[in-house]
Parts: structure tokens; C-alpha cells; sequence
């Protein structure tokens, strides 16, 4: 029965598909109709180390920390390409959780987009956290990501919103050894937007075709957190941020100035 | 809405082409949702949420069903009773799974589609993301959106529930949340005494205390308990001493702002006659208590709202004997039996 329906469905939007006449001009007509597949490979470091959990990384004010979790949320990937059109992907799926324990051997976590237009591009960007926009959706569009958040301990039990970046693990300073830290930053409802757009030029130019699936290896350095844009201090109280308004804008900014374009593969 | 007609006319189809109609579809049936003229504008979207009879009864059985709770006993009308405008009755804070107790006094649930944040703090600003608050918490529901999936989806009866309310016909958190969104959408309580009287409905009048009650509420209430839903929707410190033992500090709690010390959102007071306890912690039994402090029990504790600072530098409202009663009397034309009774909303 259901199956039927779905055949029904098909077959209507296939009659409505065959009866519009789609004759719209495209310059670059080598590359109409055609998709292809993008992968992005985020790479957590600390400066010019890799991360790895449970390892001591020395700070700004003589301060150091050490981490167990290491997650961020990432959103509205949009890819420019030569003549600055822009793809975006489409937004129920351009949402994902960066989990330091989904990496690879060499710490990679991959992010895959399928069915991007094939085009020359030059330029991604994307979103730390979840956009007003997309809040006020409510449940709508959200699918399994609210699952996903919950489970993956991304959204706050005590308030309605998403934490846009955790770091557990614990700190040190010339006085204090091995105390909890907690950055759990992410916006509250309406009345704190933490939200932050990134773009980054490619190094050379990402081709997407039918026939390529380039990858963009993007380095994160987690360092940035606390010695970016502001540098905050474990002392000063950025051993626990979660929502407080004025802390976590900065850490907000900061974690803006933490990605780069390493390099990209074209094959 | 050119989709829905496609989607409309595919279901037809289907419907026409099938003999054997064991399963369920989607067709929706859509149902309007009660704007009184009395009331402000909608918050919620419903764009993003159609009503439709299947969601809202979807949306109800969810409202009532253990399965939400790790122990499966604990549904949100364990706290949210009917009777008493969907609060918990005889419980000054309310307790969950595991013998969990809470720190806040449960809310009514009425009214929903017009309130701008939720919780006694605005902790939550959608409506369909609020219930993931009690449900992940470990003293009220104590269980995990994807847990609580796995077991509906292990559910025939919810698998036809669901594929009748939405298009998808998934069982998933989504639609799990826009059901519940459509039940507590359609809770509206515009039908007391007060709402007939100023909607000129029946040749319904209020008595001389009742209009006296009214008359000081206006005077004296109306900058904090606002419009016909009886809030300004803002959130504010009433000079309520801070109890030691729960040392809740209220909004403070979401940006850490000192100027939110002791903050808690304005409380709706329709039905209020049926929903004591009174203020977020459920320290009043009575409204007569709840008058008396505010005539004479606020403190100054560093952050009270400005509105209530008297004459003399003390804070309050001051309320002679009358006042009260009258005002009292004015509270409880604010009941909505028909509310209360609505077979719509009830668990049998």
C-alpha cells in the first residue's frame, strides 16, 4: 500500500516533471544536470598539533588544559563558485555534529555532501551552531537532528536550545591543577544569538563533477577557543562557559577565527 | 499549497485505485485553532505546523502515554492535570522518575499558542523544542528523544497514528513534537465568566465585587498581568524572599545577567483559582496569601521590579481588606469550567 503510494507520488511528479518545459539558458552547459560529491574532513589541532584527548596543551597566562569531549555543531554549507553563484546545500540536511570520537586514524572527521552542483568553486562557508532562522522552525525540518543533538549531548535539558560547541575535560594554572572545564556555548532562544558564519577561500580551485569528488581538508585549532579574536582566561572564568552573555559571545568570535583550508583534493 | 493539492490528489489516487485500505494515510484534515477576539496575536507558526485531526489526536494520546518517561509511568499529565488547568494539583514542586523532586512549581498548560518563552524562566522560546526539557530531565522524564522513538516505533498502533498524521508518516522526534505541539496549540481557555462579561457573550454580568475586584486590577495589576491573557509575557522579580534551601535565581540562570537576579516570567492567571500553588517555587497555598504578600510580604532582595517600589521605599501593592476579597472575587471569573471539562483535552 505504501509502496503504491509512492509509485503513485512518482509517477505524478514525473508527469508534472515531463510536461514543464525547462528551457532555461545555462553558460556552462558542459556542466547541467550534473552533480557531484563533496567531502569536507574536519582536523582538530591544537597550534601545529594534532588534538588527541587527554593530552596537556599549554595556554596563554601560563594556563593549560586537557580534553575528553570535543564536539561542535556545523551548519548552512554554502559553496561560491568562480562567476559567484552560490550553492547552498539543502537546508533539512545541512546540519552535523563534529565529534572528535567519529574520527579516523588520523583524527579526520568527514562531513559528505551529495548532489552538489557541479561547478567550479572557490569559496565554502558555513555556520558554528544553529542559525535563529532554523530555531524557529521549532520541531519542523529537524528530522532525526534533534535525536542526534540530544544523544550526542548537544542540547541543554535545563533550556530550549543547542549548545554549539562542548569541550569537557579539565584545566590548570600556576595555582589550580587539574579543575573542570566546561565550554558548552551555544545560543538560548531568542534572547542570546551566538550564532557564527565562517567562510574560507580554497586554495585552488574544489571542481565538482558527475565524475570528481573533491575533498576539503579543513584544520580547526582548538587553541582558538581561548586565544583568538579575545583571549579568555581559565582564572577569569572561562573554565565555565555555558550561557552567560557576556562570556559567550567571546568564545563565540573566537572559535570564528579557528578554521582553515589546509588544502584540497581534486580526483 | 500546491504540494498539499498534488499530495491531496495523489492520496485520491491511491485511494480510489485500493481495495485493501488495512493501512493507514495521510489525509489531512484540517482543524482551526480558537483566536479569541479578546486575545493578542499567535505566537506559534502554525505554517510550519498544520493542525490536523490525526496530529491533535496523536498528539493527545502522546500528551498521556508513560512511554515519554524512562519508567514508563511519568506522562506529562502526571504534572499537567486537567482539573486544575493542567498543573499539578497539591504539589508545591513536582517530582518524576526515581523519586526525582523538581524546583519549580509545574505551569498550567492553556493558552500555549500565544506565549512568546515557556518554563518560569524562558528557558524555552519554540513551543515544539519545549517538552525535550522535561522529558531529558533526570528528575521529571528521565528519557532520551531516541529511546522514546525505539519504543513508539515498536508500537503498531503508533506506527498507524503516525503515518495518519503526517506526510512522512514517520515515527520521529519531528512528528513526535509537532503531535504535541498541535495538542497543547489547541488548549484554549477563553470561555470564563471575565471572557463572556467583556466579549458582551449570554447577557453575562459581573456582580458589584466582582466588578469592584476588576476595577482595583486594573489599577493596581494590569503593568505586569496584562491583555486578556493576564501577562506581559516579561520577566520580572516580585520581591519574593529567596528560600535558602532551592536559592533559585530564576532568568539569571540563562545569561547569568545580574539584572535577571530573581526573575521569573509573568504568570498568565487565567484559571488561577483552580491552579495553586502560587509563584514558581509553590510557596503560597492561597490566593488570599499570595494578596497578603504582596501587600506586606515582598523584601527588597537587591533586584525587585521598580513598579512595585512604594512611596515609602518599601516594595508591594498595597491592598486594603476589600481590595482583596473584591479582587479575589474578580480572579474567579477568570475559570474556564468548559476548559477544565473539554472532552477534547481529557485523557478518557
Amino acid at each position: 500500500m505504501k509502496l503504491l503510494k509512492y509509485t503513485f507520488a512518482f509517477l505524478a511528479c514525473a508527469a508534472i516533471t515531463s510536461c514543464s518545459s525547462d528551457d532555461d539558458n545555462n553558460n556552462s552547459e558542459d556542466l547541467t544536470g550534473q552533480t557531484g560529491e563533496v567531502t569536507l574532513k574536519f582536523d582538530n589541532g591544537v597550534g601545529d598539533q594534532d588534538f588527541i584527548f587527554g593530552t596537556n596543551y599549554n595556554k596563554s597566562n601560563d594556563e593549560s588544559f586537557q580534553l575528553e569531549t570535543l564536539k561542535y555543531i556545523i551548519s548552512n554549507v554554502a559553496f561560491t563558485d568562480s562567476e559567484g553563484n552560490t550553492f547552498m546545500y539543502p537546508t533539512e540536511d545541512n546540519v552535523f555534529i563534529v565529534d572528535e570520537t567519529d574520527g579516523n586514524n588520523a583524527g579526520e572527521i568527514y562531513i559528505t555532501l551529495n548532489n552538489v552542483d557541479a561547478a567550479d568553486y572557490v569559496s565554502v562557508s558555513f555556520g558554528v551552531g544553529i542559525d535563529q532562522d532554523r530555531f524557529a522552525l521549532g520541531a519542523d525540518g529537524q528530522g532525526d537532528f534533534l535525536d542526534e543533538a540530544s544523544d550526542e549531548g548537544m542540547m541543554w535539558s535545563w533550556a530550549s536550545g543547542y549548545k554549539f560547541i562542548r569541550l569537557d575535560g579539565t584545566f590548570s594554572t600556576n595555582t589550580l591543577t587539574d579543575e573542570p572545564l566546561n565550554v558548552h556555548m551555544g545560543s538560548v532562544g531568542t534572547s542570546l544569538d551566538n550564532y557564527r558564519e565562517v567562510t574560507l577561500a580554497f586554495p585552488n580551485t574544489v571542481l565538482v563533477r558527475d565524475d570528481a569528488s573533491p575533498e576539503v581538508h579543513i584544520k580547526a585549532d582548538i587553541a582558538k577557543v581561548f586565544d583568538g579574536s579575545t583571549t579568555a582566561n581559565f582564572v577569569d572564568g572561562y573554565d565555565q562557559v555555558h550561557t552567560d552573555v557576556n562570556e559567550t559571545p567571546i568564545i563565540a568570535d573566537n572559535i570564528n577565527t579557528m578554521f582553515s583550508v589546509h588544502h584540497v583534493h581534486n580526483d | 499549497m500546491k504540494r498539499e493539492l498534488l499530495f491531496l490528489f495523489v492520496c485520491l489516487l491511491v485511494l480510489s485505485c485500493s481495495k485493501d485500505s488495512e493501512t493507514e494515510v495521510y489525509v489531512p484534515v484540517l482543524i482551526q485553532v480558537e483566536w479569541p477576539e479578546n486575545f493578542p496575536e499567535m505566537a506559534y507558526n502554525l505554517d510550519n505546523n498544520p493542525l490536523t485531526e490525526a496530529g491533535f489526536e496523536l498528539g493527545k494520546d502522546l500528551f498521556y502515554e508513560g512511554k515519554l518517561s524512562s519508567n514508563g509511568a511519568i506522562a506529562c499529565a502526571f504534572c499537567h492535570e486537567q482539573a486544575y488547568a493542567f498543573t499539578h494539583h497539591g504539589h508545591n514542586l513536582s517530582h518524576g522518575v526515581n523519586g526525582g523532586v523538581g524546583f519549580r512549581n509545574a505551569q498550567p498548560i492553556q493558552n500555549m499558542a500565544y506565549q512568546t518563552s515557556f518554563m518560569w524562566n524562558g528557558s524555552a522560546s519554540h513551543l515544539d523544542l519545549q517538552p525535550i526539557i522535561p522529558i531529558t530531565s533526570e528528575i521529571e522524564m528521565g528519557e532520551t528523544l531516541s529511546n522514546i522513538i525505539q519504543k513508539l516505533s515498536a508500537d503498531s498502533e503508533y506506527q498507524e497514528k503516525f503515518e495518519r498524521a503526517f506526510e512522512d508518516g514517520e515515527v520521529s522526534t519531528e512528528n513526535m513534537l509537532k503531535a504535541l505541539s498541535q495538542f497543547m496549540v489547541m488548549m484554549v481557555s477563553s470561555n470564563s465568566k471575565y471572557d463572556k462579561y467583556v466579549r458582551q457573550e449570554d447577557n453575562v454580568i459581573l456582580s458589584t465585587i466582582e466588578l469592584d475586584g476588576l476595577n482595583t486590577f486594573q489599577q493596581k495589576c494590569t503593568s505586569c498581568h496584562a491583555t486578556d491573557l493576564f501577562t506581559d509575557q516579561t520577566f520580572r522579580n516580585n520581591g519574593l524572599p529567596v528560600n535558602p534551601l532551592l536559592n533559585d535565581t530564576g532568568r539569571y540562570e540563562i545569561l547569568e545577567d545580574p539584572n535577571d537576579l530573581y526573575k521569573f516570567k509573568v504568570p498568565s492567571l487565567r484559571n488561577v483559582a483552580v491552579s495553586g500553588p502560587y509563584m514558581h517555587d509553590g510557596r503560597f497555598a492561597t490566593l488570599e496569601v499570595v494578596l497578603d504578600f504582596y501587600d506586606a510580604g515582598a523584601v527588597d532582595n537587591g533586584n525587585v521590579d521598580p513598579s512595585l517600589l512604594r512611596g515609602d521605599n518599601t516594595y508591594g501593592i498595597t491592598l486594603n481588606d476589600y481590595e482583596k476579597e473584591s479582587v479575589i472575587a474578580f480572579l474567579k471569573t477568570l475559570t474556564d469550567n468548559e476548559f477544565l471539562e473539554d472532552e477534547r483535552f481529557a485523557e478518557y
